[in-house]
């Protein structure tokens, strides 16, 4: 086709768009509509994806860890037995290549605190090493970071929240008068504290005592001042403290990892014994014995390699019972509130230092840790982990040095314990891709529509162009084009909107603070507090392209009924 | 060479499963320069037989040659390009796109064809002055009269210099006065370019200009007359 004639058939289809304005207007509005949310939904689906992942690795996993491959495998049940230790000389290696790295020992218990009880979700850090790796320990609400070796622990801002461990932001009057009671005895420091809160109506936000006729007779709540400054409420926090407010216990369940002292006769006959082979069984038959009068088995070799490989047997085996549970109540006080930007920090978290958990009145850890969370030394929070911080990379490492792995150790990237992010970022994006395609289609359909009917109003010049000597193919290029241009009409609109859109998204974002609390911040997505969106160029640009292109394709179908006609018909089409 | 040459062209409509036999069998030829008009009452097949010279349509036994081209044997495709090439329509309604001025419906048939633009120009310009329309081919055709619309067709027709330039009853939506006057034009070009002129008429006016008439009823030729 020669350059003049392309642009005698596009000027053709262009000015055609003006003899049905309305339908063209409308379908360009549909396809702007389409346009602009898949440009608004695919910008913010990709800000909280990186955001997300950002936040997982800054503030939760590091870019990589390293546990037991035992560990590894059963992480959704926390096993502690499974735990290892040694771990200095890796953390020195890895030092030495450039790394940063904090061992960690993970564990469930249950928060005792003077206005109730909660599940949490506990790790002991190495303070120093912690601080320097993740970025949560700068983001606390209130108070400090736990002091390396103390009973100290920094708990998740929602549940320090749920059981008045927080500096309090609101509460009811009552409550509020017994609080002060309780932390501040002395008439000035009430004076104080009473100063930085205020009542206040817990639906209009007015002051009270309200005043004027539109009054309701609703109860006030006290409310934080907005203006408080930090040093109010560290003040707050340190009377809370002095008040022994912040005193909790926790309670939990040391797993070991241990030969039990005695098994059931039947259990070790006929349950035991038949999962292991002649050699095993003469094994295990040497270190437990029957005891004649009560008949049940009992163990009667200890700190032996025997009796250690017994225990392995035994752990390799679906068995049970070579895990022994330890109740155990840990006392601590709340030193910190965390509230950081992730908000699988600010839930049932807490954070104890781990050197305080090693001993008989923590977790008897004799130095294991579950887990050893690596990152680069001069990484930077703002970008992901790359080539560097790559779980090859890290094994690489160990595989250089005189330090080797210990064959029972993995390296993991950190996507491997984010599973309930990746799979709620992943049906987010499956169910919106969805939702805007469908909108999409009607915009198409819209198009298809719009086309049909001018094509079947203008059968008469059809037949006329045909006469003049157009192929079909020319005067499917006309309606194509015509098409297109809605199409690319209503994109171009579209992509302008979306990034007007954008702009503020991008730069400020929503604020989706209220959602996370009341889902107790597992939202699935890191982003504790602002929804922000992100440039997607790439996409933009191809959104544009394909409204273009496919509107293009929708006018094919009526075209070519219309072509199907004899001209002779076409030509007398009324 | 004969321009166009018909042999015993048959054409059969099913119309509700009954056989509508609009052509019964004509053969006629028609040489360079002629101005001949095909008429006689409605039904009696000489819109049919303009569609099968023009290549519109294809005939149900017999056959249209175009200036030496066997139109049976042709694809869809080639039958466009013939009629592109060889033929110029005028219609009763005229015809024109109306998004598009005078100007570039005239110039349309001459852009089809690859003729580069500069001769488009000029071409398109003189024929619009043939036709008397200097200067209006900026205009779109509802900015025109039923009689200026007819002469931008004409022009249209004409532009390419086509071997024939079939007219299907082109003063059926014109009054005396302007039908005389597009007649005029019309045997005035005729006489310049020697371009074959067939209309299918029954304005009394036409078949007064043609200088061949030829009769039709019920699909065959009745009469023929030579002026």
């Amino acid at each position: 086709m020669k350059l003049h004639e392309l642009g005698m058939l596009a000027g053709m289809s262009f000015r055609n768009l003006g003899r049905h304005r309305v339908k063209t207007v409308i379908t360009v509005i549909a396809v702007a509509v389409s346009v602009t949310l898949y440009i608004f939904m695919d910008g913010w689906l990709l800000g909280m994806t990186l955001e997300s992942e950002r936040n997982i690795v800054a503030y939760e996993t590091g870019a990589a860890k390293i546990q037991t491959q035992a560990y590894f495998d059963k992480k959704d049940d926390l096993p502690m037995y499974e735990s290892f230790g040694n771990w200095e000389p890796l953390a020195r290696v890895l030092e030495d290549a450039g790394y940063d790295s904090a061992p960690r020992f993970v564990f469930t218990g249950t928060l005792h605190a003077a206005n109730g009880s909660a599940p949490v979700l506990c790790t002991g850090v190495y303070v120093t090493r912690e601080r320097r790796l993740l970025r949560y320990p700068d983001y606390l609400d209130s108070g400090r970071f736990p002091a390396a070796g103390a009973y100290e622990i920094a708990l998740g801002m929602l549940t320090a929240d749920k059981l008045g461990l927080a500096v309090p932001r609101r509460m009811d009057a009552e409550k509020f008068d017994r609080f002060i009671e309780t932390i501040a005895p002395d008439p000035s420091d009430a004076a104080r504290i009473r100063g930085l809160y205020e009542a206040r109506d817990p639906v209009n936000g007015k002051k009270w005592p309200f005043s004027g006729d539109g009054d309701t007779p609703r109860k006030p709540l006290v409310y934080l001042k907005a203006d408080a400054e930090q040093s109010d409420i560290e003040y707050i926090w340190d009377r809370m403290g002095s008040a022994g407010l912040l005193d909790v216990r926790i309670f939990t369940t040391i797993d070991i990892k241990a030969l039990p002292e005695r098994i059931d006769a039947s259990r070790f006959t006929e349950d035991i014994l038949p999962r292991f082979s002649s050699g095993d069984r003469g094994l295990l038959e040497t270190v437990y014995e029957a005891d004649p009068v009560l008949g049940d088995y009992f163990l009667v070799e200890t700190g032996t390699d025997t009796a250690e490989k017994a225990l392995a047997l035994l752990l390799a085996s679906d068995y049970t019972g070579a895990v022994r549970h330890v109740n155990q109540l840990i006392p601590a006080t709340v030193t910190g509130v965390v509230n950081s930007p992730n908000p699988k920090n600010n839930a049932n978290t807490v954070y104890m230092p781990l050197d305080a958990l090693q001993d008989s009145a923590g977790l008897q850890l004799d130095g294991a840790v579950t887990e050893l969370i690596i990152r680069r030394k001069d990484a930077n929070d703002a970008s992901l982990p790359g080539e560097f911080e790559s779980p090859e990379a890290i094994r690489s490492v160990f595989e250089e040095s005189s330090v080797p792995l210990p064959d029972d150790l993995v390296v993991k990237g950190w996507q491997d314990y984010v599973k309930d992010y990746i799979s709620a970022s992943a049906s987010d994006k499956i169910s919106t891709r969805v939702m805007i395609f469908m909108l999409f289609l009607l915009s198409f359909l819209g198009i298809s529509n719009t086309m049909l009917m001018a094509i079947l109003e203008r059968t008469k010049e059809i037949g006329m162009l045909r006469a003049l000597g157009m192929t079909d193919s020319q005067v499917l290029f006309v309606y194509a084009l015509e098409a297109s241009f809605i199409g690319m009409i209503g994109g171009f609109v579209g992509v302008v909107l979306g990034c007007l859109i954008n702009i503020p998204m991008v730069t400020i974002g929503i604020d989706y603070s209220a959602m996370t609390e009341a889902l107790s911040g597992d939202i699935g997505y890191r982003v504790a507090a602002f929804f922000r969106s992100a440039w997607n160029v790439p996409v933009i640009i191809g959104t544009f392209f394909a409204a273009t292109l496919v509107s293009g394709v929708m006018a094919v179908l009526p075209a070519r009924r219309a072509l199907r006609m004899p001209v002779t018909e076409s030509l007398r089409f009324e | 060479m004969k321009v166009v040459e018909t042999n015993n062209l048959e054409k059969t409509y099913q119309l509700n499963n009954l056989a509508v036999h609009a052509l019964r069998g004509i053969s006629l030829s028609f040489s360079p320069g002629e101005f001949a008009a095909v008429a006689g009452p409605s039904g009696s097949g000489k819109t049919t037989f303009l569609h099968l010279v023009g290549c519109l349509d294809v005939p149900t036994a017999g056959t249209v040659s175009v200036s030496g081209n066997d139109t049976a044997v042709m694809t869809k495709k080639e039958l466009a390009v013939l009629r592109r090439k060889t033929t110029g329509f005028i219609f009763q309604a005229y015809n024109l796109i109306p998004v598009l001025t005078a100007f570039e419906n005239v110039s349309m048939p001459l852009v089809l064809l690859g003729i580069p633009s500069g001769e488009v120009r000029e071409r398109s310009e003189q024929l619009l002055a043939d036709v008397g329309l200097a200067g209006m081919g900026n205009r779109r055709p509802k900015e025109m009269s039923g009689g200026q619309q007819q002469r931008v067709a004409i022009a249209r027709a004409l532009v390419k210099k086509p071997a024939i330039v079939l007219a299907d009853e082109p003063t059926a939506n014109l009054d005396s006065v302007t039908s005389r006057e597009i007649l005029e034009l019309m045997l005035d070009l005729n006489e310049r370019e020697k371009t074959t002129f067939i209309f299918s008429t029954h304005d009394k006016l036409v078949m007064d200009f043609a200088r061949r008439l030829i009769t039709l009823r019920d699909g065959r030729v009745e009469d023929e007359v030579y002026r």
